[in-house]
């Protein structure tokens, strides 16, 4: 009897060790947030971005190397497959909508995307969507440096102005837009258009002074992220001089500045001709002994 | 001056067999220097891994070694050549000592600085991609320079020995007596070839200061032109200098101990000699001191907070014992013991020497380490190791090693060649009973 209750109570034991580490393992996997946002540049290029987060210590972090799918329309079916990316150190996919999905793309002028990441050994399977309207944005200059956008969506067959989006209008830096006057957002009007002034004097452009003015719409609940740019001559035309060829204390090798140059080569031939002499001394010393 | 005396002079400091202890001295040494070989192969084998050198501490005891052997190496140029310039005659028994002193630290630096470079074939990218912008550049220059007068400081005043040695075959072997006859042999005291020898021993004395004094700046400044706290100073330069000329003359003292009881040369290493060497040690252990309060005091008094914590881990953290240790072994005691009469005779000064070349090491470590160890930017997401700094036995060997081989190098020196030079201190005898 007794040799039974033992037999029991490590069977008890036994079991209670394996699902507590089987816990342990389902609860080692870790949430993953996955965002999805559309982007159109241009209205040339459209793309699909994923934001990939999971939380570390009560911390939001970016994970890197997880591959996601991207699908379009609501059905993740093979046919609606876009293709699969993984996400960069920031944590970021970003996939272009390839020609094939053109049929798709074509039927309707409301779209939607999904992205699903499958489990993996430290993620669960997570997936996300978005839903866009097919918009796009136009942009102009008029004379005394002034611009023009216009802001339309796809109504069936036919683009039709929008009332009542936020636009920026800005000029593309590096790094990051610069808004083209104090004003930070402007809204479209009943014929879906905006004007902003330029007010940005004396700003370095290309050669030409040519600057790249744009209108974008972000993160808008129906239309994702859409902007067009224009080219504009209202910079300040700037030629790039590059240190790459200067004399410097912090260029390459022969570049040093002239003033070190001549200081360092100095030195050094005056202290190694001292040392030359000396050594035609040893020879001459050598000279008058052999000669004694 | 009878010939008596001068035949006396030449049997005392003709050069020696090794004895007993000498022998065990220098297979002691060897053995030291076989296991830093040792260790250098395995490094070289399994590569820097083998150190506990990381991204942090990418300087370790290599690097405090080769600023050490850099610092002792200037006591050629303080003995030869700063008290020969200022008249001083009482160091001519000791200026080959010094000499021999500096040629073997300097040979030394040059090939420890190698073995931190990891891979031995990266010396040559110094040299097809060096910029002449670095001070790396500018170390590798001046100690190349500093490397060869020394040679010729070392090599010019022996010739008239070499002569004399020459002519006492029957006391040597065949071996050193051609090795004599091929440096030497030229040498035949004429009027033409010793007016040559001075004049050309006067430039190299005027010479080497600006060398030796580059040499080591230019060290300092390896660290000075690098924005990291505590070597981001002004007064590296002379910080430096003050250091090596005290490490230098405290090794002189050590030398002049050994050589004056192992070769019995108390007549010609006198405790005169010890007393003078002695007040010199005693005024660059205070001009070193007084760089290091200038070096600590006004930092901590600022306590600016990118210095903070390495200051603060110098004077009562992590480094706090080393810390102290080295300022008290290299400078307080010293010039406790030296300040006194009795303290400046051979023994004490002797073991002053010891405490100020033990403390002078660790003086350099302290230098290196803890400043990288405390960058601007805290460290985060780095293995454990990353943070701390103990070096692994390969360093050790190697280190070791290096300072093995530079006593290897002095002592078979002094085998070969009379340590103290036979023809000065006969000339010096001459004018001595003229006068």
């Amino acid at each position: 009897m007794k040799k039974h209750n033992l037999v029991s109570i490590a069977l008890i034991l036994f079991s209670c060790i394996s699902f507590a580490s089987f816990a342990q393992t389902a609860a080692a996997k870790k949430d993953l947030v996955v965002k999805l946002h559309y982007f159109n540049n241009n209205n040339q290029m459209q793309y699909l971005v994923a934001d990939t987060k999971t939380k570390v210590d009560g911390k939001f972090q970016v994970v890197p190397g997880v591959t996601l799918r991207f699908f379009i329309s609501g059905d993740t079916t093979a046919a609606n497959y876009l293709g699969s990316c993984v996400t960069n150190a920031k944590g970021k996919a970003l996939l272009l909508i390839p020609a094939l999905a053109k049929q798709e793309w074509n039927k309707s002028a409301i779209q939607s995307f999904q992205v699903i990441s499958p489990a993996t050994k430290e993620y669960e399977d997570t997936k996300a969507d978005v839903s866009i309207t097919k918009a796009k944005i136009k942009i102009d200059t008029l004379a005394d440096r002034k611009i023009t956008a216009v802001v339309m969506e796809l109504k069936d067959t036919v683009w039709t102005p929008v009332k009542g989006v936020d636009l920026k209008i800005a000029i593309r830096r590096l790094g990051g837009d610069l808004n083209v006057s104090e004003t930070q957002t402007y809204t479209s009007d009943s014929l879906g258009m905006v004007n902003a002034e330029f007010k940005r004097d004396s700003l370095p452009g290309d050669a030409k002074g040519v600057l790249t003015l744009v209108a974008k719409a972000e993160d808008n609940d129906t239309y994702g992220n859409i902007s067009a740019e224009i080219p504009a001559a209202w910079g300040v035309p700037t030629t790039y001089n590059s240190p790459y060829d200067r004399r410097t204390l912090f260029a390459r090798r022969g570049h040093s500045p002239i003033w070190l140059e001549l200081m360092a080569y100095s030195i050094i031939v005056a202290v190694w001709g001292v040392l030359i002499y000396l050594f035609i001394q040893v020879r001459k010393l050598k000279k008058i002994g052999l000669s004694a | 001056m009878e010939n008596s005396t001068k035949q006396q002079i030449i049997e005392d400091l003709l050069p020696q067999k090794f004895g007993k202890q000498g022998k065990i001295w220098v297979v002691g040494l060897s053995l030291l220097c076989i296991l830093g070989a040792v260790a250098y192969v395995r490094q070289l084998s399994k590569g820097l891994i083998v150190t506990s050198m990381r991204d942090y501490a990418s300087w370790g005891i290599y690097i405090s070694n080769f600023v050490f052997f850099v610092a002792i190496s200037l006591v050629g140029s303080l003995i030869t050549a700063v008290l020969r310039l200022t008249n001083v005659k009482w160091s001519t028994p000791l200026t080959r000592i010094a000499e021999i002193i500096a040629v073997s630290a300097i040979t030394f630096a040059s090939l420890i600085i190698i073995v931190d470079m990891g891979r031995p074939d990266r010396f040559y990218n110094l040299f097809i991609h060096g910029r002449l912008q670095s001070p790396i550049v500018w170390d590798v220059i001046v100690i190349t320079t500093y490397f060869f007068i020394s040679i010729l400081l070392l090599y010019f005043p022996l010739l008239p020995d070499l002569q004399i040695m020459i002519g006492l075959k029957s006391k040597t072997s065949n071996f050193l007596h051609k090795l004599y006859v091929f440096l030497g042999s030229y040498w035949k005291n004429t009027p033409q070839q010793i007016h040559i020898s001075e004049k050309a021993i006067s430039i190299m004395a005027i010479t080497i200061i600006p060398v030796a004094f580059a040499i080591h700046t230019v060290t300092s400044w390896l660290f000075a032109t690098t924005y990291r706290p505590g070597w981001d100073s002004t007064n590296f330069g002379a910080y430096f200098i003050s250091g090596a000329f005290l490490v230098g003359a405290g090794s002189v003292l050590i030398a002049m101990y050994v050589f004056r009881t192992h070769y019995n040369l108390q007549k010609y290493i006198t405790n005169d000699h010890f007393d003078r060497m002695g007040k010199v040690v005693v005024m660059l252990a205070l001009l070193y001191l007084y760089f290091n309060v200038n070096e600590f005091l006004v930092p901590a008094f600022k306590m600016k907070k990118p210095e903070e914590e390495h200051l603060r881990g110098l004077f009562t953290g992590e480094y706090a014992g080393i810390f102290w240790f080295a300022i008290t072994t290299a400078m307080i005691i010293p010039i406790v013991i030296l300040l006194f009469k009795k303290g400046r005779k051979p023994l004490p000064a002797f073991i002053a020497g010891i405490l100020v070349v033990i403390g002078s090491w660790f003086k350099r470590y302290l230098i290196v380490t803890p400043t990288l160890l405390h960058p601007f930017l805290p460290m985060r997401d780095v293995p454990e190791s990353y943070k701390h700094y103990f070096p692994s036995w390969e360093e050790w060997s190697i280190a070791i090693g290096s300072l093995a081989g530079a006593l290897l190098v002095i002592t078979i020196f002094a085998r070969i060649f009379p340590i103290i030079p036979i023809q000065e201190t006969i000339t010096e005898n001459e004018q001595h009973e003229k006068a």
